[in-house]
């Protein structure tokens, strides 16, 4: 019986023509995936890692699970249902098979339709990467050399990813569907699936929670990406991803939850047709009724009124039963519910950095609540379509029609039913907002703010979906047919961005507010947020009077007679409102072009890298023309905040530092800022080659040559002005309040690098060679300019800043004086010492701490922090920060430079903090909102970062490296070194550990997503997770093996060779990596000297770990531990390439006790000299071990940094 | 008041003709449409409820043009579906009311009162505050009668209102339509005779989309009087006599067939002459247009 279930079922579907739909899109979907460049599933592969690798074949395969569950919805969950919404059920039910066979045919029928469809997704790849070469258009990888075609790769993601997940989807999709008889419940589970993964992604944020979120996907992606995070390129093109460890254990819990909810379903699915309610009811106490007798009822007459006060009463009365009708509906209810509890997840884990959090300001959690939107577009998406079909659902659609209700009083109800129910949403969001704040301990409830940003931002993204899926449901004029075309319609906008139609007036609802910044509140987002919206709500206004127009009214339901009788509903006050709705989408959408695409030029992705290819093209050739240098910078800066503008006028004194003379110039214009060069002269005269005008790039040459060691000084006015809005990437450097801008904005000398194309993908795609991140070390002209660029090696510096009266403008230097000048500030700074050629400009309303630090030999330097009202949480910590910086810096490494210390903050639309000189601009999105609630359990994130960039001051500024492979090392690495060594000096050795855990995990999961080679530290090339993570965690590792007093030696003795280096300096040049390791060797005895070598000239990996420890207690009182460990070396090329190695090297041996407040204190920690894979120590301690291990502080790196400790166990026998 | 249709068609796109060449004219009073299942008589009695298209043709309610003043005439219309359903978790007092809304009883204490007589008028006044999704097909039928009465129409359609009712249902129904019919156009379609024949002063019998008869039932009746003949007859003379003579209905009596045969005079002289009755009308009306 069974089998004959399972046939039918399987026959049914063979028959339905959507079964092969589904394959259809499915097919073509991932077809396109794999040869065309404009979509791409998952979008992992590139650079290093084969579009046909296992790795990307295994993540594409997981990805499509997720589209799948629509799918999988569709088939499984109308298993069952199917009878109930045909009403065959009583057929079905009374003859003779059993509830067994019928719900396990029913599921494995459908079951196996559903694994029959997903097949056409590794079809579709191994078709789409065989032929793809051959096609008429060009895949991404057309010119890439593939790896060789194995099928296992293909089919092995299927069975053991693909086949597991559409059981677990089908099970839960099948018990929805059996056990409520309800469409929208199915859908709900769905939605419960797709939180779980959120809430997964969210508690990653802390990365403890590794294995807890790799367990609670059910799609098994999180698990997947958290197994493979630190493979190597090389290891995901040529391994296939295994299934074990946590992957293991994911799919083992969920596939027995869903065999669970199987029995579940079995047990309790009634046979009967008519079901006991799940409520038991109330019994009514019996009311007394008077009896009536309804012949002897008169009815009586009404006044029947028509009208528009009418049509108002009606429109209120039907809003108010849409209403309450949505928000009955449990699935409602547990949609809203799912997406409260996901933001009462993410309220635990705010904004953290390094385990961190942030204080709960209102902005942040206006974000945090933005996590809403997904389910507010779910609600909208699934209750328009429940709306406007609730009256033919019930059948009841005849008897409303007929009413003498007006045309567009229905939907308009409707509208505003819908809207009612987000408005309820969003204030229940504000009240949880106020509440996450409180429950935080966080009292300044800007409520204004949360109203500003719900119904403006929140609002409108509402009432355009709502308009817009309405459209759709009444076009569609089949319920899922209108659910199919909101899904297409989402994809479309998707992948109509990567195929290169990125205007804003293309992408439905674009127009962000962007994040609110308590320094420039929503700032100049407002405009352009306001016109887009008004556009778009326009739109979808036109779009609802369509509606109103062709909506069924009774039982027409064909276009050409909706059409007939839409006419008859065109009455004037439709029409112009229409008309209206439509002239306003007009004009609106004219004044938006004419903003982005006149005003301001509108540039695709493709447009502007065409623009870099043609640039280097034509002027790759004048790249290394020797050209004069910047010695002197001399500007007057006004800015104007409140509109967006600067202008700059000054001069440069250039300086032929050639023994040849020199007659031409190149100069570049800053276009990717659209500075306009007002003029530029040079003294003497110059004549301008404007043949490369359109690059900003111009020749002048020389009236008289230029000497060698002869200046000239080059003067020049250039402005910048903000017109109007533009479409994308707005300006957020000149703001009306937090202007932050360096010298890139102003003309520079020769042909600029850094506007080539990067990436060797899309250097590929322009038939470009591809590139080198940087030169080598030994190219004599990178040796001779320095990280920040070859326009000059150290300027003198002196700036005036013009800026708003209630703004303070900050540059590097002294400040000479200040003075006000008709209603403007004017702020003189000058620096007295030579320094390099980068500087800030910044003004914005601050509030002022100041304080002071006194050097040993008494020059005192005076500390600033210029910040934003309200923002005073961390300034103590900077302040102590900086303190204990200099107080560090200037004993070990040198002298501080300066006699002042200014940090600045700015908006958080970027998070970083920069080091210039006697400046150090800081974010408002790091650090000074940060929350350190504990010491002894948050990092302070604060206190490091300035730290670091006071590190800067010395690395970087006062030696600034050469810029060839491995510059970094140098700046970054030291800056991080200092700040590890003040860290260290104020925190506990557990908080360090923490800092390092984290530093470890980026760099590792760097590696793995390295695109073009991963470099060993001495030759990095602006590799983040190499200079700042793997630069940290070595150097902490070499002053712990060689001792901090001998790292600082050797950096002092560097320092003290190279500072102020350069062509004229007596190296002749800028300092490399290479340069400094030779003093760290130096400081390095010979037995270590192989760190060296391990840590910064190479890539090494140990596998630490403990296999058993084992103690048992002496009779003095001590106790014996016998540790058991394994150690394994390896070395690692560029992409990845593993060999072992052997080993031979000191590791720490560790045994942890425990204090009194029951936290583990080190007993014993001792390197020991390892020199083969297994090993075994006895070790004698006075107090009982708790746990102990083999690099128990993970100081080396290891990919399972876990594994290191175990805890102690009793050994047996005693 | 009265309500003229003229010359009306209707196709459906799947090639039914649903309305051909369909003339009428309505008065006051108590009007029976009389069709088989399928004829298309819900067909007309939608599109006169303004619900749906014609492809040809008129129909005016007074001056009323009812395909172009749609909102005019639902303003006095009271129509209640062949098939219809209800809001399952709402109680039959608030749906009621809801309705009376959008009829336009804007009046609060009227709509209250008229809501209250409608239910207890249908007699659901003990269950009202039940959720309609717990009445029985009987109920609900009342409870459909309830709204199409909402406001007083002047058009009332009632597409098989007694389908699904009980006989003590019916007649209760039955008494309330003939309460209303005086001066209100009541159009009142079904496939039962008896229904037609205890109310309706004027009917129409329709099939397949064409009006076969119109008049009243009177007339109709004396137009067969004398010409319908009865004959018990074996179960296999069924075939032969239906090829020889004019069959218009046949029924089971005790197992054996009795035929009723439509002729000017005893047909081979062993029939019985009966008197004709609604059925007959209609079954001689539908025999003769096929």
């Amino acid at each position: 019986m069974l089998k004959e279930i399972i046939r039918f079922e399987f026959f049914y579907r063979k028959n339905r023509p959507a079964t092969y739909i589904y394959f259809g899109i499915l097919f073509l979907l991932c077809f396109a995936a794999v040869t065309s460049k404009f979509v791409t599933i998952g979008g992992i592969a590139g650079g290093q890692i084969k579009e046909n690798s296992p790795y990307n074949l295994a993540f594409m395969t997981i990805i499509m699970t997720f589209f799948f569950t629509f799918i999988a919805s569709a088939l499984m969950g109308v298993a069952v249902l199917r009878d109930f919404e045909h009403k065959t059920e009583s057929l079905m039910f009374s003859t003779t098979m059993s509830k067994f066979d019928y719900l396990f045919g029913r599921f494995f029928g459908s079951f196996i339709v559903m694994v029959l469809i997903y097949c056409s997704i590794w079809m579709a790849f191994m078709v789409g990467y065989s032929i793809g070469k051959f096609l008429p258009w060009d895949p991404s990888w057309k010119e890439k050399e593939m790896l060789v075609f194995d099928a296992w790769s293909y089919l092995q993601p299927f069975f053991v990813w693909g086949i597991s997940n559409l059981f677990i989807q089908g099970a839960v999709f099948f018990a929805a569907g059996a056990l409520s008889r309800s469409t929208i419940v199915i859908y709900t589970q769905g939605i419960i699936l797709f939180v779980l993964y959120q809430v997964s992604d969210t508690l990653l944020s802390d990365i403890d929670n590794k294995t807890l979120s790799a367990m609670l996907d059910p799609f098994g992606v999180r698990a997947f990406s958290i197994f493979t995070e630190y493979w190597t390129p090389a290891q995901k093109n040529s391994q296939i991803v295994p299934l074990s460890g946590v992957l293991l254990w994911n799919r083992l819990v969920w596939c027995s939850i869903a065999i669970l909810i199987l029995f579940a379903t079995y047990f309790s699915f009634s046979f009967n047709v008519v079901r006991n309610s799940l409520f038991k009811k109330k019994i009514k106490k019996g009311e007394i009724e008077e009896k009536i007798n309804p012949e002897s009822v008169k009815i009586p007459l009404v006044g029947q009124f028509s009208g528009f006060s009418t049509s108002i009463s009606q429109l209120w009365t039907q809003s108010k039963f849409y209403f309450k009708m949505v928000t009955r509906e449990v699935p409602f209810l547990a949609i809203a519910f799912v997406g409260v509890v996901q933001i009462i997840v993410d309220s635990f884990y705010f904004d953290k950095m390094y385990g961190t959090s942030s204080y709960p300001i209102t902005a942040n959690v206006i974000s945090m609540l933005d996590g809403f939107d997904m389910f507010f577009l779910i609600i909208i998406v699934f209750y328009s379509g429940e709306l406007i079909w609730k009256e033919r659902i019930s059948n009841i659609h005849l008897i409303i029609d007929a009413t003498p209700v007006k045309d567009w009083v229905n939907l308009t109800a409707k509208f505003i039913g819908m809207l009612l129910i987000c408005l309820c949403i969003m204030l229940l969001l504000i009240f949880m907002g106020v509440a996450v704040q409180a429950a935080h301990g966080y009292f300044n409830f800007e409520l204004s703010l949360y109203f500003k940003s719900m119904f403006t931002s929140t609002l409108s993204f509402v009432l355009l979906y709502i308009l817009l899926s309405f459209f759709v449901q009444v076009m569609a004029n089949n319920k899922f047919m209108g659910f199919a075309m909101m899904f297409v319609f989402f994809l479309t906008t998707f992948f109509l961005g990567a195929a290169g139609i990125q205007h804003p007036m293309f992408m439905f609802g674009s127009g962000r507010l962007g994040s609110f910044s308590d320094m420039n509140k929503f700032g100049h987002f407002v405009t352009s947020f306001s016109w887009m919206k008004l556009y778009w709500f326009s739109m979808v206004v036109v779009f609802f009077v369509l509606s109103v127009v062709l909506s069924v009214r009774g039982s027409e339901s064909i276009m050409k007679t909706r059409l007939r009788v839409g006419k008859l509903r065109l009455t004037r006050p439709v029409i112009t409102f229409g008309i209206f709705a439509l002239l306003s989408t007009i004009l609106s959408g004219c004044y938006i072009f004419y903003n982005t695409n006149k005003l301001n030029q509108y540039e695709s992705r493709e447009d502007s890298e065409k623009k870099q290819v043609a640039y280097e093209t034509t002027l790759k050739k004048f790249e290394n023309i020797p050209q004069p240098k910047i010695i002197d910078v001399n500007l007057k800066v006004e800015i104007y905040p409140s509109e967006r503008d600067f202008t700059a006028e000054g001069y440069f004194w250039l300086k032929n530092k050639t023994d040849k003379p020199m007659k031409e110039v190149h100069i570049q214009n800053d276009k990717e800022h659209d500075m306009k060069l007002e003029y530029l002269n040079f003294e003497g005269g110059a004549k301008e080659n404007k043949e490369y005008e359109k690059f900003g790039y111009s020749i002048y040459t020389l009236n008289q040559a230029l000497a060698p060691s002869d200046s000239v000084k080059m003067s020049f006015k250039t402005i910048f002005e903000t017109k109007g809005f533009v479409a994308g990437g707005s300006n957020t450097n000149i703001v009306y309040n937090g202007t932050f801008f360096n010298n890139f904005y102003f003309p520079t000398i020769g042909y600029n690098e850094g506007f080539e194309i990067g990436s060797d993908d899309t250097r590929r795609k322009y038939k470009l060679k591809e590139k080198e991140r940087m030169m080598e070390q030994n190219d004599p002209i990178g040796l001779s300019m320095n990280l920040f660029g070859d326009d000059a090696d150290y300027i003198r510096f002196e700036m005036v800043i013009g800026t708003d009266k209630e703004q303070t403008a900050i540059a590097p230097g002294y400040l000479q004086k200040t003075w006000d000048e008709k209603g403007r500030k004017y702020f003189h700074y000058k620096m007295d010492v030579p320094m390099v050629n980068f500087y800030s400009i910044v003004s914005a309303k601050y509030e002022v701490k100041k304080d002071k630090w006194v050097a040993a030999d008494g020059k005192p330097v005076s500390l600033e922090i210029y910040y934003n009202k309200g923002h005073e949480y961390n300034l103590d910590k900077m302040m102590t920060s900086m303190k204990a910086s200099f107080d560090y810096y200037s004993k070990n490494f040198s002298p501080y430079q300066y006699r002042q210390m200014r940090i600045m903050e700015f908006p958080k639309y970027a998070d970083f903090a920069q080091s210039f000189a006697n400046t150090v601009p800081f974010s408002e999105g790091i650090g000074f909102i940060q929350k350190i609630s504990d010491p002894d359990e948050d990092l302070d994130m604060p206190f490091y970062v300035t730290a670091h960039e006071l590190g800067h001051q010395w690395w970087g500024h006062q030696v600034a490296e050469a810029r060839v492979k491995g510059n970094a090392m140098l700046s970054e690495t030291q800056a991080q070194y200092s700040a590890l060594m003040v860290m260290k000096h104020a925190i506990k050795p557990e908080m360090m550990q923490k800092f390092l855990k984290y530093e470890l995990d980026r760099y590792l999961r760097g590696r793995s997503s390295e695109r073009k080679k991963e470099q060993p530290l001495n030759m990095v090339e602006s590799q983040g997770y190499i200079h700042y993570q793997k630069g940290a965690l070595v150097m902490f590792a070499l002053q712990d093996y060689i001792g901090e007093e001998k790292v600082n030696l050797g950096l002092r003795n560097f320092l003290a060779d190279w500072q102020y280096p350069g062509p004229e300096s007596v190296h002749k040049r800028y300092p490399t990596s290479n340069d400094l390791l030779g003093y760290l060797k130096a400081q390095t005895p010979d037995s270590l000297k192989s760190i060296i070598t391990d840590m910064f000239e190479t890539i090494t990996l140990f596998e630490n770990k403990t296999e058993k420890v084992e103690y048992k207690a002496l009779k003095d009182k001590t106790y014996e531990v016998k540790i058991t460990t394994s150690s394994e070396k390896f070395r690692a090329d560029s992409s990845g390439n593993e060999k072992p190695i052997a080993i031979n090297d000191w590791i720490d041996i560790g045994i942890y006790g425990e204090d009194i407040k029951g936290e583990p204190n080190l007993l014993y920690l001792k390197k020991h000299k390892i020199d083969k894979k297994s090993n075994e120590y006895i070790l004698i301690v006075k107090e009982k071990p708790k746990k102990a291990g083999i690099d128990p502080i993970n100081k080396l790196i290891d990919r399972h940094s876990d594994d290191n400790t175990k805890t102690a166990s009793l050994a047996e026998g005693v | 008041m009265t309500l003229v249709i003229n010359q009306l068609n209707k196709t459906y796109s799947n090639g039914v003709q649903a309305l051909k060449d369909v003339n009428l004219t309505i008065n006051q009073g108590m009007f029976g449409l009389l069709g088989p299942n399928g004829a298309g008589k819900s067909s007309l009695m939608r599109t006169i409820a303004t619900l749906q298209e014609p492809d040809s043709g008129e129909i005016f309610l007074g001056d009323i043009n009812v395909l172009t003043e749609k909102e005019e005439i639902r303003k006095t219309l009271g129509y209640l579906p062949q098939e219809f359903g209800v809001y399952p978790k709402v109680s039959a007092v608030n749906l009621l009311n809801h309705i009376a809304v959008l009829k336009g009883i804007t009046n609060s204490s009227e709509r209250k009162n008229v809501v209250e007589a409608l239910l207890q008028k249908t007699n659901l006044w003990e269950s009202r505050k039940k959720n309609l999704g717990g009445y029985s097909g009987g109920m609900k039928q009342r409870f459909g009668i309830a709204q199409a009465l909402l406001a007083n129409p002047k058009l009332i359609i009632v597409d098989e209102p007694t389908a699904g009712l009980d006989p003590a249902e019916r007649n209760r129904f039955l008494n309330l339509l003939s309460e209303l019919g005086e001066n209100t156009v009541v159009i009142l379609s079904t496939h039962i005779v008896e229904d037609v024949k205890e109310l309706c002063s004027d009917m129409a019998v329709f099939n397949k989309g064409q009006i076969l008869y119109k008049g009243n039932p009177d007339d109709a009746l004396g137009e067969l009087n004398g010409k319908v003949w009865s004959k018990r007859i074996k179960k296999d003379e069924l075939a032969d006599f239906k090829a020889n003579f004019k069959v218009i209905s046949e029924k089971l009596i005790a197992g054996n067939p009795v035929i009723n045969v439509l002729s000017d005079e005893n047909p081979d002289g062993t029939f019985e002459s009966i008197d004709a009755d609604l059925e007959d009308v209609y079954f001689s009306k539908i025999f003769l247009q096929a």
